[in-house]
């Protein structure tokens, strides 16, 4: 390099260090220099060319990123770091850091965000991988006897009542809510999320919301339009908009061809998967469910008795039953995993619910065959809504009831309370989980396949998406249903009581049963909802009563 | 030579030459190590108790004074029993270390079982008798993953005749026998997770698993060998079985091979045919291998669970759970600790009494044949 753009960058406020570390740091110090400003400084446009500039790494549409990625896109998004912490700050600082492994992203991407964070700070991270099965057990066994062996855990939003409500977290310093630019998040992931009595813990990561995916030339074709109209059907052709007309869709789409091969309709998930297999039940339910009086829709808010048994989850599981004979002929094998990526992106299936990562998938992941043929909306809805007060199914004016299934309520990362001690450590924990929670690098996490979906204000700007590569019209849709979801007045939010996943576990046993054809729909959601009583009367119903009204906001 | 007679240590000479003050020593060492010990267990249980406000933050330092108990109890031997005590010394770290890895351990987990320990439990551990016990004979879940053993030992007979064939064929003068030997035993070397991503997930798949498009081919229009409760058990019973056929084989090869030619050749001799000579001659001569392998095989079978929580998680409905696979969940995914090590020990206990039983019956057996 040339001597005098050398001198020009360290007068702009760089280290020789930053400037020695190689071509993807100095192509971030060239875009803001270039600028006429500090590249640590963030004005608007050079954070506008930092997010471009990562955003074409690797570029969409180039294949899926690779570890040397994800090292440069944290190197160019450390200017917030830099900000708040001197070089080599951190020096001899070691933190443990737990979080997933799923499809190689989550940790794995975690890892190569980091690396340039450890480089200039000093610290050094160990890291625990684990299975998303794995999760749940290793958390609780930490919890219960004691053992927390990590400072720094990647965590939803279900198990604040299992960590937080026991006082094994840090609380985060006003420093890091300024780094990452709080305000920015959507509002439903803004507190109650991520805080507990009033405290705010979570650097949140990810939005989550289950949104459905669809198959738009399926859809579209010309011959199913007619076969539709010839087996006598009143409606139009197209994209089902509500559970009653996904199970005829479905029953319709049995043993037709397209494109000279099976196509199926709707994709359910019906083998446990550690609990979270039951959020795909919940998706079914949710319509039926979840009334817009009422905030409530999986337990009673003042008793916490289960509603699992009543006629709305019954209906939902019923249509599981009823639709299974219809989906291909191993479906009763298929967890959630499969549903979307060996099924629906390898071109199996023509309708599947999930969290944003089929969308973000579609396009970048290699073995996506229906990334030009997918488009999206908010779950379907129903045509009648049960009403838990009256126990009366209602049609309301406005239309067939709609209620996103708020699952999860995204990943967040937290510091562990072990910490506090060590204030070195502290800010060094609190320091690595700003970054990852920061607004640039949480653009590229939005756009690339990472494990997370959009969860900011500041993703839902479409003219950024098709800068990157994006189609408009697809990421239109994309953005659309995730956006939906999350603002929806009847969102059905997750309840982030302790065991959460204990009722889903259990549940999902009893729901494989039911089916396998052991049992009828109403008796397995009777055994579900004894199951659930005994785990509440086992975990403290006062204590549960109280959290579950709190995450409800009654 | 006279002298040395007289010379020679007596019997219990050793003990009887150490003086009466070493000897006290000795017991008061042990004495006070077991008082200390005692004593740290008694102030550790009554500060997690919540009785005294003083104690350890863990229960490491009990280990501690368990070690150094240990260590004073090997010194009081030597000097209260001498050559005795020296000799007691080559027994009693194995004895300690089985005692702390094993016995309190079972007997902790004993313990547990009798509590209600739910993880996520703002109480804690609760004691309850014999409340899981109850609930484990009332639960159906638990009762089919038990029947669904049944099954599995059951097909280790199938997997015994497959076994003794093929060591049969080995033993054989065949072409590139050692070649064939190596190729059986690879499957035996491979993680029972491996075989189930490699075959149960990969060859078997559904949609683009080679075995299932050879089925398409053969004619079965549907593929699924996870589907159906039946299929689905006899699928995880062939790849467990496929994973530890060699086991067996092997064992039985040996057996083989060490067989006296000189009987086979008189069996011949007396004019037998192939079939007689084996199954009057080489298959009573094989029983003790074969009950051997046979048993060791359903100790492993017992333990199934890697293979059925990789591919189908239990399913259909249940159909494929073992035991091991339902403790797993029970224990794993919904952190009931106290019913998830009752349904546990329940099952050391069943296996402990048919094991034992199994071994019995095959002596006797064994006995009667020869």
């Amino acid at each position: 390099m040339r001597v005098g753009l050398y001198e020009k960058l360290v007068r702009a406020g760089a280290s020789r260090r930053d400037i020695l570390k190689g071509a993807a740091s100095m192509a971030a110090i060239a875009a803001a220099s270039g600028a006429g400003l500090g590249a640590f400084t963030r004005p608007a446009e050079a954070a506008s060319e930092l997010r471009s500039q990562i955003l074409q790494i690797p570029g969409v549409g180039k294949g899926q990123p690779t570890d040397a990625d994800f090292q440069k896109v944290g190197e160019l998004c450390l200017a917030a770091t830099k900000a708040n912490v001197k070089e080599g700050e951190f020096a001899g600082v070691e933190l443990t850091f737990m979080g997933l492994n799923n499809q190689n992203l989550h940790n794995v991407l975690f890892r190569g965000f980091l690396k340039p964070w450890e480089a200039y700070t000093g610290a050094k991270i160990s890291w625990i991988d684990l299975a998303q099965a794995d999760y749940n057990a290793r958390l609780q066994q930490s919890i219960a006897t004691g053992t927390v062996d990590f400072d720094i855990i990647e965590m939803g939003a279900p198990f604040e009542g299992d960590v937080c409500g026991k006082g094994l977290t840090s609380e985060m310093p006003d420093w890091v809510k300024t780094q990452i630019d709080f305000d920015d998040l959507v509002s439903y992931l803004k507190p109650p999320v991520g805080t507990w009595d009033g405290k705010q813990y979570r650097v949140t990561v990810d939005g989550d919301a289950h949104n459905f995916n669809y198959r738009t030339d399926v859809f579209a074709d010309a011959d199913l339009a007619k076969a539709w109209k010839d087996g006598g059907a009143t409606t139009e052709w197209g994209v089902p908009k509500t559970w009653q007309e996904v199970q005829a869709v479905t029953k319709f789409l049995k043993g037709k061809k397209f494109k000279d091969q099976d196509v199926f309709g709707y994709l359910d998930a019906p083998k446990a998967w550690g609990g979270f297999g039951f959020y795909f039940l919940g998706s079914r339910a949710t319509a039926y469910a979840k009334h817009p009086d009422d905030k409530a829709w999986l337990f009673d808010a003042d008793t916490m008795k289960p509603r699992i048994n009543n006629p709305a989850w019954v209906r939902a599981i019923q249509d599981v039953i009823d639709a299974l004979p219809s989906e291909p002929a191993d479906q009763i094998n298929a967890d959630p995993n499969t549903t979307a990526f060996q099924q629906f992106l390898a071109g199996t299936g023509s309708m599947v619910t999930w969290w944003g990562d089929v969308g973000s998938n579609v396009k970048t992941n290699d073995s996506s065959v229906v990334g030009d043929v997918t488009g999206f909306s908010i779950l379907p809805g129903s045509d009648d809504v049960y009403n838990s007060k009256t126990g009366a199914w209602d049609k309301l004016a406005s239309g067939p009831n709609y209620a996103p299934n708020c699952a999860y309520l995204g990943w967040g990362v937290y510091v562990m309370a072990r910490v506090d001690a060590d204030e070195k450590k502290k800010k060094a924990a609190w320091s690595a989980a700003a970054h990852l929670g920061g607004k640039d690098l949480s653009i590229w996490t939005a756009m690339y396949p990472s494990g997370f979906q959009p969860y900011r204000n500041s993703h839902f700007d479409i003219p950024e998406w098709v800068a990157a590569g994006y189609d408009e019209a697809f990421i239109t849709s994309y953005l659309k249903s995730e956006a939906d979801s999350y603002n929806h007045p009847n969102a059905a939010i997750e309840p982030r009581i302790p065991g959460i996943f204990q009722y889903y576990s259990a549940a999902e046993d009893i729901l494989a049963n039911t089916f396998a054809g052991k049992m009828k729909a109403q008796e397995g959601a009777d055994a579900i909802a004894a199951a659930w009583e005994k785990l509440t009367d086992q975990i403290g119903r006062e204590n549960q009563i109280k959290l579950y009204k709190a995450s409800l906001g009654v | 030579m006279a002298d040395q007679t007289t010379t020679a240590w007596p019997a219990n000479g050793p003990a009887d030459l150490i003086s009466p003050g070493r000897k006290r020593a000795g017991f008061a060492l042990m004495a006070a190590a077991t008082l200390g010990l005692l004593a740290v267990i008694g102030l550790q249980t009554l500060y997690k108790n919540e009785i005294i406000t003083f104690g350890f933050e863990t229960w490491r330092p009990i280990v501690y004074a368990y070690v150094l108990w240990g260590m004073a109890l090997g010194v009081g031997q030597v000097l209260t029993r001498g050559e005795d005590g020296q000799r007691a010394l080559f027994l009693l770290p194995a004895l300690l270390f089985t005692i702390a890895m094993v016995i309190f351990p079972t007997l902790f987990g004993f313990y547990i079982a009798l509590t209600d320990w739910n993880l996520s439990s703002f109480s804690g551990r609760k004691f309850n008798g014999l409340d899981n016990f109850w609930q484990m004979l009332a639960d159906p879940y638990y009762r089919n993953a038990l029947f669904n053993m049944v099954l599995y030992v059951l097909a280790v007979l199938v997997e015994y005749v497959i076994a003794f064939g093929l060591a049969l064929l080995l033993n054989a003068q065949i072409r590139a026998r050692k070649f064939f030997r190596v190729v059986f035993l690879m499957p035996l070397m491979l993680s029972p997770v491996a075989v189930s991503w490699m075959i149960g997930k990969s060859l078997m798949e559904y949609r683009f698993g080679p075995a299932a498009a050879l089925a398409r081919y053969l004619g079965w229009e549907n593929p699924a060998f996870f589907s159906n409760p039946i299929i689905a058990r006899i699928s995880i019973m062939v790849l467990d079985a496929w994973t530890f056929i060699p086991f067996m084989m092997i064992m039985l090869l040996a057996g083989l091979q060490a067989m006296s030619r000189d009987v086979l050749e008189a069996a011949r001799v007396d004019g037998a045919t192939p079939w007689q000579t084996f199954w009057q001659v080489t298959f009573p001569l094989m029983l003790p291998v074969s009950v051997t392998a046979v048993i060791l095989r359903i100790i492993f079978k017992l333990k199934l669970a890697d293979i059925i929580i990789t591919v189908t998680s239990g399913g259909p409905g249940g159909a494929t759970d073992s035991v091991s696979s339902f403790i797993y969940r029970e224990y794993r995914d919904r952190s009931n600790v106290g019913y998830g090590t009752m349904l546990a020990m329940a099952y050391l206990v069943i296996i402990v009494v048919f094991v034992t039983w199994l071994l019995k019956f095959a002596n006797r057996f064994v006995r009667n044949v020869n």
